[in-house]
C-alpha cells in the first residue's frame, strides 16, 4: 500500500511492448485508407468545385483490399499484415524506440482519424440532409411495405429537430477529439452513441455496422488509454496519477503543428460545415434535383382507366389497374399497383451526385414502381424510365394533357406497347404529420 | 466490504481528514441544504393512490403493473392541493412513455378507464401547456426546498458540513433514479412496450400515422433492438444501486434519457418531463465526480478522491442495509422479471390479450358489400364502403372506409385488462382506418362489436344525446345465452397469467357507454372466405363478402412474438 504522492514513470513490460507495436501497425493501417476507394475519391474530385459529398465519402474511407461492400475481410488482413510487421519489427534493430512517444503519435493518428470520421456524419444530420422528410411516395405507401431500414431513415426524417440533435453530438464529440486532454471525453460519446448506432444498424440490417465497429474500435483505443485512470479513481476512489507525457513541440515543430491542425480543422469542420450548409439548400442528396412537371406534385386517384381501348373499373383486386399515381416535386412519378415490386435495397450512406442515381426515394419499398421523367413541354409528353434496377430499360411514354389544375390525363404507350389512357384526380391529402399536433384531428 | 473500504481510505487520506473537518462555507452549506430538500422532494412519493396501491398489492397473484406502479412516480404537488392535473400514479395512464401529455383530461380517460368505468373518456386532448407548465410541480419542489432550506438556516446553526447527509441523499436518489428505470427498463427487456405492428397497422399508409406513433412504431418493429434498450437501461440502473458502478451508471442514464427527452419532444412523445426527471437525478450523482475528472484528465493533475461515508459497521446500519438492498433486488428483479415474462408471454399489455376466432385471421379483399341490399362497387372514394379488411389475432376486426375519423391522440398505453380498452392497434392512426373490439358467440356464430376509437366516440356523443332517452337503462345488446357463449374475459388468457389485479378490475363494472356497435353473424367453412351479415354502427343492415389474401410484406416479420393466440 504505496501511498506515496511521488508517481514512478510507466514502464513498458515486453508484453506490452508486443502489443503495442501490433496495435501500432493495426491502427495505422486502418487509419490510413489504403484502398483502391481512396484514390478514386482523391482523384475523382474535381479540387476546384468540391462538394459536401466529396468529403462526406472522404471522411468516411477505410482499409479496403476487396472491392465492393465493407466487410470484416479487410480487417482479418489489416490484422494479418499488422501481426507480420509486428514480428519482423521485433527482430529489427528499431525494436527499442521511445514507446511513450510512439503511443502519444499514434493517439493523435487515430483521435484526428476518429474526429474526421464522427464530423462527416454529424454534418448531414446536423443539416437534415441524411434522412430527409419522406416524399409523397413514401407517405402514401403501407407501412408493411417498407424494409425496417426504410422506416429508421423515414421515421427520423420526419422530425428534423430530433435529427439535428444528434448532428450536433456527433460534431461536438469530433470536437473534442481534436484536443488531446478532451479526447477521452468525446471518446466516450462516440462509445455511447456509435455503440447505439452499432446496434439499430445490426436491428434495422442497416449497411453500416462494419463502419460502425470501426468508428466503435477506434474509440476503445482511446479510451483505454485512460481507463485504469478512471476506474482508480472513480471506482476504487484512490487518489490517482494524471498522465505525464507531454509532446514537446519547439521551434518549426510548434509551427508546423499549429498549421497541419489548422488545416485539418479549417477543412472538415468550416469548410465541410458550410458546404452541408449550402448544400441543404441547395441540393440535398437524397432527393432527385430536376424539377418535376409544374404545381403537379401531390397524389392522384386514377378515376379512369383503359389499356388498348377497354376500360378496366376500380377493383379490389387487379395487377394491370393502377391505383393512384404520385407526381413528386422534383421529375418522379410513382405508381401505386398491385404489381409486385422487387425491391431496389441500398442501406449504407453514399452521396451520389447525378439524379439518375439517386435511388433513396425507391430503395427499400415495395407497393409503387418509381419513374424519373423528362418533360417535352412542347408536345407535352412525359418520357418514363422505370428508376429501379430490377426493371431496368422499363419505359413509357405518355402524353399529358391538364384541362384544370387538379386533373392530369396520361395517355400513350405503357412499357408493354400497350396503349393507355388515365385519367388523375388529385387528392386533397392531409398527413397528421403535417398538421398541428395540438388540435383534434379528422383525418 | 464497506468497512475494510474505509478503513483503508482512512489510512491512505489522512492528509484528507483536514479537508473532511474543513468547514463549509455558507453558500455551499445553503446550496446543500437547498438540494436536499429539492430531491428528497423529487425522490419520494407523495401521492395517496401509490401508498393505496403498495399497500393493498396482492403478492401472491402480482399483476407486472403492480410493481411499475411502485416503481413510477415523480412529483405531484399539484395533485395534493386539490390541482387539476393528478399524476398519481394511479390516475396515470403512462404505462409507457408517451403518456404523460396525455396527463390531465385523457389520463383519466385512459387509465381511470380502468378505475371508474369509461366515465372520462370523452375528455379528449392534451392541454395547451406551455413549455414551462410542464414543470410546475418541480417548480414546487424548489420553492419548498428554498423555504424549508431557509429555516433549516435559522435552526441549524452548528453544523460545519454535511458530509454524511449527503452520502445519504446521494443513497436515497441513487435508488430512486435505478428503481424507476428499471421498471421502465422490463418492459423493453421483454418487448411489450413497443408492439409489433399488427395487420391493420401494416397496412396503413406511412403518412396516416401521427409523428407519435411513427416513433412507437419504428421501435416496435425491431424488437431485438427494443431488447437492447431494455439492457441499457437496466444496466443503468443496476450500476446505481453500487458506489463503485454510480458515476458510470449515472452517466449512462444521464445520456440514455436525455435522448429519450429530446425524443419525446421531437415526436410529441408526451414523457419529456419523467424522462427528464432522470436526467436530473442521474446528473446529481454524477456532479459529484465531474470535478475531479476534470482535476485529473483536463488539467492532469494527481487527484485524491473524497467522500465520507457512514460507519456500516453497527449492526442496526449494517442490517438495514442488507435487507433494504436484498429486498429491492428480490422485488425489481425476482418478482418484476417474473411478472413480466408472464405479461410478455400471455398478456402484453397493449395489445388484446384474448385470442380471436381461429378461423377469422388474416388479410381479407372485401369482395362484395350491401348495404340495406344494395350492392355498393368497389371504388376508393366511396364513403360507406369497406376497403379492405383484416381480423387480427387477437378479438379486433379492423377495416378502412373513405370518411375521415378524428384520430384518438393517445399512444394505447396504460394498462387496462379488458382487451376493448387497449387501443395501441387504432391509437394516432388516420386514413379511416376503424378497428372493432369483438366478443364471439362461437355458438351461434355472431360477433358483437364496438369500436376501440375513443374519439370517435366522443364525437358521436354530442349527436347520440337525442336519441338517449330511448335508450333502456339496462343494455342488453348482448342476450344472457350469448354472454353465456362468451363466457368470461376475465379468464379467457392463461391461467398463469391471472392476477388480483385483474380480478379487481373486472369487478369493477364499467359503466356502460354507447360506443358505435355492430351485431355482426359470420359464416365461414375455413376462414379463406367470410360472409358478415347484420346490422352496422349506423343501423343499416350489411351483408359483406370478405376473401382472404396473403399478404406478403417487405418489412421482415418479428422473431420475438408476445401474447399467446
Amino acid at each position: 500500500m504505496s501511498n506515496t504522492n511521488i508517481p514512478s514513470p510507466p514502464v513498458w513490460t515486453n508484453v506490452e511492448k508486443r502489443l503495442f507495436r501490433f496495435f501500432f501497425l493495426f491502427f495505422i493501417l486502418q487509419a490510413i485508407p489504403l484502398s483502391v476507394d481512396f484514390f478514386k475519391t482523391v482523384f475523382g474530385f474535381n479540387w476546384l468545385h468540391i462538394s459536401y459529398g466529396d468529403i462526406f465519402n472522404l471522411s468516411r474511407l477505410s482499409a479496403k483490399f476487396i472491392p465492393g461492400t465493407d466487410s470484416f475481410v479487410n480487417w482479418i488482413i489489416v490484422a494479418l499484415i499488422a501481426l507480420i510487421g509486428a514480428v519482423a519489427w521485433e527482430r529489427s534493430k528499431y525494436k527499442n524506440i521511445d514507446y511513450d512517444s510512439f503511443y502519444y503519435w499514434l493517439r493523435v493518428v487515430v483521435r484526428y482519424r476518429l474526429a474526421i470520421g464522427i464530423i462527416g456524419y454529424g454534418f448531414i444530420k446536423f443539416f437534415p440532409l441524411q434522412a430527409p422528410f419522406p416524399s409523397i411516395s413514401n407517405l402514401n405507401t403501407s407501412y408493411g411495405d417498407f424494409t425496417d431500414w426504410k422506416i429508421f431513415s423515414m421515421s427520423l426524417g420526419i422530425v428534423p429537430s430530433y435529427e439535428a440533435f444528434l448532428g450536433g453530438i456527433e460534431i461536438l464529440a469530433g470536437l473534442l477529439l481534436f484536443f488531446r486532454k478532451t479526447a477521452t471525453i468525446g471518446a466516450a460519446i462516440i462509445l455511447v452513441f456509435t455503440g447505439n448506432v452499432f446496434i439499430s444498424n445490426l436491428a434495422y440490417e442497416g449497411g453500416e455496422y462494419v463502419y460502425a465497429t470501426y468508428l466503435i474500435i477506434f474509440a476503445l483505443f482511446m479510451i483505454w488509454f485512460d481507463a485504469q485512470r478512471i476506474y482508480n479513481l472513480v471506482s476504487l476512489e484512490r487518489p490517482t496519477d494524471p498522465n505525464r507525457f507531454k509532446p514537446n513541440f519547439t521551434g518549426r515543430g510548434k509551427s508546423l503543428r499549429l498549421a497541419l491542425k489548422s488545416l485539418i480543422i479549417f477543412f472538415f469542420v468550416f469548410f465541410y460545415g458550410f458546404k452541408t450548409y449550402s448544400g441543404f439548400h441547395h441540393d440535398p442528396y437524397q432527393f432527385p434535383r430536376a424539377k418535376g412537371l409544374n404545381n403537379a406534385a401531390g397524389i392522384y386517384n386514377v378515376s379512369e382507366f383503359r389499356v388498348n381501348g377497354q376500360v378496366l373499373p376500380y377493383a379490389a383486386v387487379n395487377a394491370l389497374r393502377w391505383k393512384d399515381v404520385v407526381f413528386e416535386k422534383w421529375a418522379t412519378l410513382s405508381i401505386r399497383s398491385d404489381r409486385p415490386v422487387i425491391v431496389d435495397s441500398a442501406n449504407y450512406e453514399q452521396v451520389f451526385k447525378n439524379d439518375q442515381d439517386r435511388d433513396y426515394e425507391l430503395a427499400g419499398t415495395a407497393g409503387r414502381h418509381y419513374y424519373s421523367y423528362t418533360v417535352d413541354s412542347v408536345n407535352r409528353v412525359l418520357f418514363l424510365n422505370n428508376k429501379n434496377p430490377h426493371y431496368k430499360g422499363e419505359r413509357l411514354r405518355l402524353k399529358y394533357e391538364r384541362p384544370d389544375s387538379a386533373t392530369v390525363i396520361l395517355s400513350g404507350t405503357d412499357q408493354h406497347r400497350d396503349s393507355v389512357y388515365v385519367v388523375l384526380n388529385k387528392i386533397d391529402k392531409k398527413y397528421p404529420l403535417k398538421l398541428s399536433r395540438r388540435k383534434a384531428l379528422k383525418l | 466490504m464497506s468497512e475494510i473500504k474505509q478503513q483503508d481510505t482512512e489510512k491512505e487520506l489522512t492528509d484528507y481528514q483536514t479537508t473532511a473537518k474543513k468547514p463549509w462555507s455558507w453558500q455551499k452549506k445553503f446550496g446543500f441544504r437547498v438540494l436536499f430538500i429539492f430531491f428528497l422532494a423529487m425522490s419520494i412519493p407523495f401521492s395517496a393512490n401509490w401508498y393505496k396501491n403498495v399497500f393493498t398489492l396482492d403478492w401472491s397473484r402480482p399483476h407486472y403493473r403492480d410493481l411499475y406502479d411502485i416503481a413510477r412516480f415523480q412529483p405531484s404537488f399539484l395533485s395534493l392541493f386539490g390541482g387539476q392535473r393528478s399524476r398519481d400514479i394511479s390516475d396515470s395512464p403512462s404505462g409507457d412513455e408517451s403518456a404523460k401529455k396525455n396527463e390531465s383530461p385523457k389520463n383519466k380517460a385512459e387509465n381511470g378507464a380502468v378505475k371508474k368505468g369509461e366515465a372520462k373518456n370523452d375528455a379528449g386532448l392534451p392541454p395547451k401547456n406551455s413549455f414551462l407548465a410542464d414543470y410546475t410541480d418541480w417548480g414546487i419542489a424548489l420553492l419548498f426546498a428554498l423555504v424549508g432550506a431557509l429555516i433549516w438556516t435559522a435552526i441549524d446553526r452548528k453544523s460545519k458540513s454535511y458530509h454524511l447527509l449527503y452520502y445519504w441523499i446521494r443513497v436515497v436518489v441513487r435508488y430512486r433514479a435505478g428503481i424507476g428505470i428499471i421498471g421502465f427498463g422490463f418492459t423493453k427487456l421483454f418487448p411489450t412496450q413497443m408492439p409489433y405492428p399488427s395487420l391493420g397497422l401494416l397496412n396503413s399508409n406511412f403518412g396516416d400515422f401521427t409523428a407519435q406513433k411513427i416513433y412507437w412504431l419504428s421501435v416496435g418493429v425491431v424488437p431485438w433492438y427494443q431488447v437492447f434498450g431494455g439492457v441499457v437501461e437496466i444496466a443503468a440502473g443496476t450500476m446505481l444501486f453500487f458506489r463503485k458502478t454510480t458515476t458510470f451508471g449515472a452517466i449512462l442514464l444521464a445520456a440514455a434519457l436525455g435522448d429519450i427527452t429530446f425524443v419525446n419532444y421531437a415526436y410529441d412523445g408526451g414523457v419529456h418531463v419523467y424522462a427528464f426527471y432522470f436526467v436530473i437525478l442521474a446528473l446529481f450523482l454524477a456532479a459529484d465526480d465531474f470535478p475531479k475528472l476534470y482535476h485529473l484528465l483536463i488539467l492532469e493533475r494527481y487527484t485524491v478522491p473524497f467522500r465520507i461515508y457512514p460507519d456500516f459497521r453497527k449492526p442496526w446500519l449494517k442490517y438495514s442495509r442488507i435487507t433494504l438492498k436484498v429486498l429491492t433486488f428480490v422485488i425489481f428483479f425476482g418478482v418484476l422479471t417474473y411478472t413480466e415474462v408472464i405479461n410478455f408471454k400471455y398478456d402484453p399489455y397493449k395489445q388484446p390479450a384474448t385470442a380471436g376466432v381461429k378461423k377469422l385471421r388474416g388479410n381479407y379483399h372485401v369482395s362484395e358489400f350491401k348495404i340495406n341490399g344494395q350492392v355498393i362497387p368497389f371504388n376508393p372514394l366511396d364513403s360507406t364502403r369497406w376497403q379492405e379488411a383484416t381480423f387480427e389475432n387477437w378479438t379486433t376486426l379492423t377495416f378502412k372506409i373513405n370518411r375521415p375519423v378524428l384520430i384518438d391522440p393517445s399512444n394505447g398505453g396504460g394498462s387496462p385488462m379488458r382487451d376493448i380498452q387497449r387501443t395501441f392497434e387504432i391509437s394516432g392512426v388516420a386514413g379511416g382506418q376503424r378497428a372493432f373490439h369483438y366478443y364471439a358467440d362461437t355458438v351461434d356464430k355472431v360477433l358483437y362489436l364496438q369500436d376501440k376509437n375513443v374519439m370517435a366516440l366522443r364525437g358521436a356523443r354530442k349527436g347520440a344525446d337525442r336519441g338517449k332517452q330511448d335508450q333502456p337503462k339496462e343494455d342488453n345488446w348482448i342476450s344472457k345465452t350469448a354472454w353465456q357463449h362468451i363466457g368470461d374475459e376475465n379468464k379467457m388468457i392463461d391461467k398463469v397469467a391471472w392476477s388480483t389485479r385483474r380480478d379487481r378490475e373486472f369487478e369493477e363494472k364499467p359503466r356502460e357507454v354507447k360506443r358505435h356497435r355492430m351485431v355482426l353473424k359470420y359464416d365461414t367453412t375455413d376462414g379463406s372466405r367470410v360472409i358478415l351479415s347484420g346490422i352496422n354502427e349506423r343501423k343499416d343492415s350489411i351483408y359483406i363478402v370478405l376473401d382472404r389474401y396473403n399478404r406478403k410484406y417487405v418489412l421482415p416479420k418479428s422473431t420475438l412474438n408476445a401474447g399467446k393466440y
